[in-house]
């Protein structure tokens, strides 16, 4: 691992509790391949650091991204060891999509596990099946999302069709990985029921699985489309009030599927 | 929300606009009572002032108190802390009952009278007078809570801890024969001969109120129409009617007479209760005499007996810990407490939990169970950091460090061994603030500390720390002669019996506690505005000194400006490293500020003769009252804003997470000062739905030294609404700096000094 290696970051998030188990610094890198429309960090998409087009609330120009070296990044997640350590905690890669930066990616898992860190990759799944192969030995928990059944509409809502996703979530599988399903919830795009049987078709297929969470949709990450002078998308969906969460978990609960957040 | 003070004030103010009787009448009998016994032994004098307080001042049993004791205070009388220094006369209060019950000018010459008599003789005054020039010229002005300025003394004996376990094992005639065999030594000296009558006659006053209690709960019970009630009275008697005879037998009699002997010794702050009601406790249980459910109104009842005695910053009742006696007894009392705690919502008695690594793990999950509900309580006390801290810092055995018992808003002191009243108050931040000015108070015009340079003299950083550190220790100085002074005054003037009596080693030693009675005798000194002055000293010497991008007296301009005009150096001021982010550079100023004041504050207390003077890193309303005073500051605090609260970040400028925080936190030593409050506010889904972690974040915190913490769980959103629809909101609770209230009560500075913390989730 060369700690040299160098990457564009645009956030570390401390204390998190929400991407892995027990208590967690999450390191945001930037690039990602897809367009999800209801993205909530769109910040992440593209590779460079950018500035702000418009001033936000407090009449700042951010900056997003700033490239961080391996060393840069580990002073940052080691200071929390003592929490990952009683909480069964760690370092999880998220983005964007964290494999696009390959070698960082790798020396940053390779870093962390030579400290004997858990770690968690956050993935949508879509790269070469060499890619994961590479990262399978440095990660202890994949977050791998599930986004959308139909191919087609997988295309139309992220920039791509899903037939890569899948056959890297199978490959992972058979390779032993631990995998927690991950999947977003949008009102009039996916909460249908033909992609709550296919999740649950995923959950028979593969019975090994860590978990799967769903992840309703929040648009608190909107203003940011604006912030770096993009066209916010605009499509039909709302964020869902806590009854239909309720019924999400319901329907998932008729189709044997136990919902693990 | 009000102090036994407040309480009392508005009694009198009541009882004066009734007009019915004369509302003085008791003020100017306790005055006549003093100055007839002006001249005789302290010992005697304070006696005869005593018996006329008690039982008078005592108040009646209420419906459904299951245990005696009630009590408000005149405007002039005797007490340690409650109502002023020893005795103390409430000048402006009196003229204020004199207006609203129309005193004929006869009346009105009997208060002049009355007042000019006070003027030179109440102990506060003895003690100003007292003072030499330089603590005179250091310390001008005893108003701290409205005027601007850097230091002040505070008059009071507080944070007495008694020894209840003697009290109980004892009982009354217990303590009476020991006095008398004292007293009977043939080494007895007439001062301590006098002392040991005064005390046993004290005693006398104990058992008076038992009497008096108990004849009032029979005559009640005669005209009880609910059987329940009748009952209750009927119990209240039965409890008191042994105590003058024996021992205490039961939970019952232990908790009534612990409860009386309070209320007439006047103090406040009850230690390791679980050690000495314990084993009571256990044994009525065991025996069948007592139901859990029984044993729990019980201890409900004296929760609230304490809630109606003051109501603020004391009542801390300790339970957990390292050292205790009978264990599993203790451990039964603690479970119980928390439950008493978290089963009504009230903010007193402050519970706190005392814990090290090995200890029933039951007690911290009750714990968290009951803060995660919103309780506030308890504050939690991690003693395998604080021992040894307690051990250091107040150069004391392992053994006796075992038995620090915090106070008030969370000052530590050696139960029943030592006392450490903080008797002085500095802000920080003033103190950079008048460096800044060369000494002149820029909120006044007027000179205040020390002339330390102008700013073109301020050439390094080195040069505007040494300064800074000068003006700091010059009245440190000024506060510890005033500590020893006010001690000294105290001691010639009174003795406080009760309190002498349960302290170590007044007995063995024949001398009263405040003069040279008590085993240790300490001193504290409050400060506030630390962390602004650290994060003020970190921007100034990044941007000034490092960078080279502003010069001094372009901050301190924009500072005098209230940063008008200067909004793009605000930011900068704003973005510089802020501590309560694990940031180094402004940690490690942190650290500095920190070390310097409770090193200059321990250094003070072999000058002046005292077994320690330490700093305390507390708080109570002073961050916001002294935030008002204090100038706009190189930090971005803006003019008027409240200082950060205690040992935390400022409002809002922890931003990096809870670890992060945490971390920041762990980085400030905590063995040279005598406690330091960090105050966390978590929302209600991390107890709900990250338990775990939340677990892990505390024993991750406390394993790398975390030293205390006081939760205060709120959902977002809860106080903004509560500050919208006050009517709504009387559940809410909050710990404020060292004390807990229910938002809604809090002036507004304070509410939004809670809303404005970082809440993390």
């Amino acid at each position: 691992m060369n700690e040299n290696n160098t990457g564009v970051v645009f956030d570390v998030q401390r204390a998190a509790l929400h991407d892995g188990p027990g208590v967690r610094t999450v390191v945001f890198l930037k690039g990602c391949f897809l367009r999800c429309q209801w993205c909530h960090n769109p910040e992440s998409w593209s590779p460079e650091p950018e500035v702000a087009v418009q001033p936000d609330s407090s009449g700042q120009y951010r900056t997003f991204g700033s490239e961080m070296s391996v060393q840069d990044v580990m002073r940052i997640v080691l200071r929390d060891r003592i929490y990952y350590k009683v909480s069964g905690g760690g370092l999880t890669l998220s983005g964007g999509e964290p494999t696009l930066q390959f070698d960082f990616c790798r020396a940053l898992l390779g870093a962390a596990r030579q400290q004997n860190l858990h770690t968690c990759l956050d993935t949508c799944g879509h790269n070469s099946q060499e890619t994961f192969a590479a990262l399978l030995p440095l990660v202890d928990l994949f977050l791998f999302d599930y986004k959308l059944t139909d191919s087609q509409a997988h295309l139309l809502w992220t920039g791509a069709g899903n037939e890569l996703v899948l056959s890297n979530l199978d490959f992972l599988y058979r390779s032993g990985a631990r995998i927690l399903l991950r999947c977003p919830l949008l009102p009039g795009i996916n909460d249908s029921q033909e992609h709550f049987e296919a999740i649950a078709i995923l959950n028979q297929k593969y019975p090994r699985l860590h978990g799967i969470e769903i992840l309703p949709y929040h648009d608190t990450g909107h203003y940011k489309f604006g912030l770096l002078g993009m066209d916010p998308p605009r499509f039909n969906t709302s964020v869902p009030s806590e009854e239909e969460q309720r019924k999400y978990r319901q329907i998932l609960a008729s189709l044997g599927v136990q919902i693990g957040n | 929300m009000k102090t036994l003070n407040e309480i009392s004030v508005e009694a009198a103010c009541e009882k004066a606009r009734k007009q019915t009787g004369n509302p003085l009448a008791l003020e100017m009998l306790f005055t006549r009572i003093y100055r007839e016994n002006k001249e005789a032994a302290p010992a005697t004098r304070e006696l005869k002032c005593l018996q006329v307080l008690f039982p008078a001042i005592f108040q009646p049993i209420q419906a459904g108190d299951r245990l005696a004791g009630r009590i408000q205070y005149p405007l002039v009388s005797f007490s340690a802390e409650a109502m002023g220094l020893g005795y103390y006369c409430r000048e402006g209060e009196i003229r204020e009952v004199a207006r609203l019950a129309a005193f004929s000018p006869e009346q009105v010459r009997e208060v002049e009278d009355m007042l000019g008599f006070w003027k030179s003789e109440s102990t506060q005054a003895r003690t100003r007078a007292a003072y030499p020039p330089a603590v005179e010229k250091a310390l001008p002005s005893d108003n701290w809570t409205v005027e601007s300025g850097i230091a002040f003394p505070l008059y009071r004996m507080a944070g007495t801890v008694l020894d209840y376990a003697k009290l109980m094992q004892a009982g009354i005639p217990g303590l009476r024969r020991e006095l008398e065999q004292r007293r009977a030594g043939s080494a007895a000296s007439k001062a301590q001969s006098d002392l040991f009558a005064g005390m046993q006659a004290a005693v006398g006053l104990v058992e008076n109120a038992c009497l008096h209690y108990g004849a009032q709960a029979e005559f009640e019970a005669t005209r009880a129409a609910d059987a329940t009630l009748k009952e209750q009275l009927h119990g209240i008697s039965r409890t008191l009617a042994g105590l003058p005879h024996n021992p205490p037998a039961t939970f019952r009699e232990a908790m009534q007479l612990f409860w009386l002997y309070v209320l007439l010794s006047g103090t406040w702050n009850y230690g390791r209760m679980d050690v000495y009601l314990g084993p009571y406790l256990a044994r009525d249980l065991d025996a069948g005499i007592l139901g859990e459910a029984e044993a729990l109104a019980l201890l409900q009842s004296l929760w609230q007996l304490m809630h109606a005695y003051s109501n603020q910053f004391n009542n801390r009742v300790f339970v957990g810990g390292m050292g205790r006696a009978n264990l599993a007894a203790a451990d039964r009392f603690a479970l119980l407490a928390l439950e008493a705690s978290r089963s009504q919502s009230l903010n007193q008695p402050q519970l706190s939990l005392r814990f090290f690594a090995g200890q029933n793990p039951a007690l911290m999950t009750k714990a968290i169970t009951s803060l995660g509900e919103g309780r506030t309580f308890p504050i939690l006390y991690n003693d395998d950091v604080n021992v040894p801290a307690v051990a250091k810092a107040f150069h004391v055995s392992y053994e006796e460090a075992v038995d620090y018992a915090p106070f008030g808003c969370g000052e530590y002191v050696l139960d029943h061994r030592g006392v450490g009243t903080p008797n002085g108050v500095i802000n920080l931040m003033k103190c950079l603030e008048v460096t800044l000015h060369d000494g002149v108070d820029p909120v006044t015009g007027i000179a205040l500390g020390i002339a330390s340079g102008k700013l073109d003299s301020l050439a390094t950083f080195q040069d505007l720390w040494t300064a800074y550190c000068r003006q700091v220790e010059y009245h440190v100085e000024a506060l510890a002669v005033q500590e020893k002074i006010e001690y000294e005054v105290v001691g010639e003037t009174s003795p406080f019996l009760l309190l002498s009596l349960l302290y170590d080693d007044c007995l063995e030693r024949g001398l009263p506690i405040f003069q040279g009675g008590v085993r240790y005798l300490g001193g504290t000194l409050e400060t506030y505005g630390n962390i602004n002055a650290a994060d003020s000293l970190a921007a100034l010497k990044k941007l000034v000194y490092d960078e080279g991008r502003y010069t001094l007296r372009q901050i301190v301009a924009a500072c005098d400006a209230n940063f008008h005009g200067h909004e793009s150096l605000l930011r900068e001021l704003r973005r510089a490293p802020k501590f309560g982010n694990d940031d180094d550079q402004a940690d490690s100023m942190a650290q500095e500020v920190h070390n310097h004041i409770c090193r200059a504050t321990m250094a003070q207390a072999a000058k002046v003769g005292l077994d320690s003077y330490l700093a305390v890193i507390i708080n109570n309303w002073a961050n916001a009252l002294f935030g008002k005073t204090t100038a706009a500051s190189p930090d971005g605090r803006l003019a008027g804003e409240t200082l950060a609260n205690a040992i935390n970040p400022s409002p809002g400028m922890d931003c990096s997470g809870i670890t992060a925080l945490l971390n920041s936190l762990v980085k400030l030593d905590p063995e040279i000062h005598a406690g330091a409050v960090q105050n966390m506010k978590f929302s209600r889904s991390m107890f709900t739905q990250h338990r775990p972690e939340l677990e892990a974040l505390l024993t991750g915190y406390f394993r790398q030294g975390g030293t205390q913490a006081m939760i205060t769980v709120v959902s977002r959103g809860d106080l903004e609404a509560a500050m919208r629809e006050p009517e709504k909101w009387g559940h809410l609770m909050v710990r404020v700096g060292g004390f807990s209230a229910r938002f809604i009560d809090l002036p507004h500075e304070a509410q939004l000094d809670v809303l404005h913390r970082t809440l993390y989730e």
